[in-house]
């Protein structure tokens, strides 16, 4: 559906993008990752045929950006970052507009005007003057602008910002409704967000693809094993040690704190390259402790979340 | 084609709704009217004249068309970049050109309904003497001529300015310019060659022909080919902006 080879777009002297390439099928929710001024909204603007790239290629549905902009602005909505719109005209006069810019039906016009104010909860502002509209609402024009034509691509450029919890989930609801039949690209802040709404995630950073696919497959790759999170008894902080060497020598301990007569909170490292797969489930470390008399009290699997992944690769260039 | 036109229609339908949505634009129809009739009246003292005649009327459209115009086009496209919206329009399925057509179209309707509004006073003079209506017509087309390529100019400024102030003093400077440039040969003396070449350039020089309800093709090419040459360079703006 989007296919991305070596894209790239320069502002001057400034290289937003570089070499960028994936691939988005239909039916895909894609959440685009990254900081500010990662280059996500420039490869949304080459997508929607508001920039063209300086170098590379950008099929939209198998057309290109660049020679042929008009068939591919018909396949996509798009909802800009900043959600601009005519103040002046109310959600129903700009509807309209955008409809016969878009060269609906006119017989169909009012159904579907209709229905997309209904599916994004317009219908009690349709005739107010858009700039007397809260931010929440603006973002739902901006939305309803996107989908009104029915386009198999969606691109929303942080379509929750601003919006209260309520109107979030309203819209992420949307979004995944949407979603079971178009390709989506999202970019956001918000990383929940992916997680609640993505089937993929592309993590950008400094113009560059950091990671993509899922964020379970984005996670094994980073994460390299497993952290363990223990509250022990029986043991001390000075003995704990020698006596996880027996583990395995490629076990490591991440940190050990006293916190109680003979307690201690340990976090253990595991990689994923260790062999046995008792290990790699907890099993072993049960063993380790029966085999050491020690007791234990707590004992969790800290998850590699998408906020990890995100600060590990988004962080990895300043640390260097 | 076809969806060319129903495109650009779209959008001028949009701007004109917007327009007249303010009073700005009834200001400045409101501004013509006045300023013209004034200077008929009273500055020019048609009825102490004694002259069946309406040139004197229309001598004044050139520098007033030079103030209102940038007024009307100075937010076409300063206006959208400024609120982002140009974003939403470049990212519809409009082509430069269907832009550039639907945002002149709705300036110059806003010309076309100031000329419309100026037509009384022709009609009610018409009758106190023997008028030239050929003249009268030759006038008004070369009034709606010299609007165009005004119109064009201004658009081109409001795509080339950040703001609004900026779109219409850029323009006002320009069309002053050009307008004005005749009058250089006849307070000055310069080389004919030299002459030819200002006048080819001044739009009022062009638009003196046909308030002699002359029609001459010459004049009628440079103000369809200046307002062309206006139109292409605009949409030559919209598409370079998509590669810098």
């Amino acid at each position: 559906m989007i296919e991305v080879h070596n894209l790239s777009k320069r502002y001057g002297t400034l290289e937003a993008v570089k070499n960028v390439s994936f691939s988005v099928g239909t039916g895909q929710v894609v959440g685009l990752l990254g900081p500010n001024g990662a280059g996500k909204t420039t490869i949304m603007k080459m997508l929607t045929c508001f920039h063209f790239p300086t170098q590379g290629t950008a099929l939209v549905d198998g057309i290109s950006v660049q020679d042929n902009p008009e068939e591919v602005k018909q396949r996509v909505g798009y909802l800009p970052e900043s959600v601009p719109l005519y103040g002046d005209l109310t959600p129903d006069e700009y509807l309209r507009f955008v409809a016969q810019a878009r060269l609906l039906d006119p017989k169909k016009q009012n159904e579907r005007i209709h229905e997309v104010l209904s599916a994004c909860g317009l219908q009690s502002v349709r005739s107010q003057r858009i700039e007397t509209l809260s931010k929440g609402y603006k973002q739902r024009v901006g939305l309803a602008q996107a989908i009104l034509h029915d386009p198999p691509i969606l691109i929303l450029d942080e379509p929750t910002t601003g919006l209260d919890p309520n109107q979030i989930l309203e819209i992420r609801s949307l979004v995944r409704e949407l979603g079971k039949s178009k390709t989506v690209i999202l970019s956001t802040h918000i990383l929940q967000e992916v997680e609640a709404v993505c089937t993929q995630v592309l993590i950008i950073n400094e113009g560059r693809i950091a990671a993509q696919g899922t964020a379970e497959e984005i996670a094994s790759t980073l994460k390299g094993g497993d952290t363990w999170e223990l509250i022990l008894k029986g043991v001390s902080s000075e003995q704990i040690s020698p006596m996880v060497e027996q583990l395995g020598a490629q076990v490591s301990v991440n940190h050990v704190e006293k916190i109680g007569d003979e307690k201690i909170s340990l976090r253990l490292f595991i990689p994923s390259n260790v062999e046995s797969k008792t290990m790699n489930d907890g099993e072993g470390i049960f063993d380790w402790a029966v085999d050491h008399h020690i007791k234990i009290l707590q004992m969790n699997r800290r998850r590699f979340s998408l906020e990890d992944i995100f600060v590990k690769l988004t962080t990895e260039g300043e640390s260097k | 084609m076809k969806g060319s036109i129903h495109r650009s229609l779209a959008l001028t339908r949009k701007e004109l709704f917007s327009t007249f949505n303010s009073p700005v634009a009834y200001g400045i129809i409101v501004f013509f009217l006045l300023f013209t009739s004034l200077w008929f009246f009273y500055v020019q003292r048609f009825f102490a004249m004694d002259t069946a005649s309406l040139r004197s009327y229309f001598s004044v459209f050139p520098i007033v068309f030079t103030i209102i115009i940038p007024a009307i086009t100075m937010k076409s496209w300063a206006e959208e970049r400024k609120t982002g919206t140009a974003e939403l329009l470049l990212t519809m399925p409009f082509s430069e050109w269907e832009l550039v057509i639907g945002k002149f179209l709705s300036s110059y309707t806003v010309i076309l309904i100031a000329l419309i509004l100026s037509l009384p006073i022709p009609i009610s003079l018409l009758p106190l003497g023997h008028f030239d209506g050929g003249a009268i017509v030759g006038e008004y087309l070369g009034a709606l001529l010299l609007a165009a390529v005004a119109t064009s100019a201004g658009l081109l400024f409001s795509a080339l300015s950040k703001n609004q102030v900026s779109a219409f003093l850029g323009s006002l400077i320009i069309l002053l310019i050009i307008t004005l440039i005749n009058q250089i040969t006849s307070t000055f003396d310069v080389p004919l060659s030299l002459a030819a070449l200002i006048n080819y350039v001044s739009l009022a020089f062009h638009f003196e022909s046909f308030s002699k309800g002359v029609i001459d093709t010459r004049d009628l090419a440079y103000f369809i080919l200046i307002t062309a040459l206006l139109l292409f360079i605009n949409t030559r703006v919209i598409l370079f902006r998509k590669w810098s």
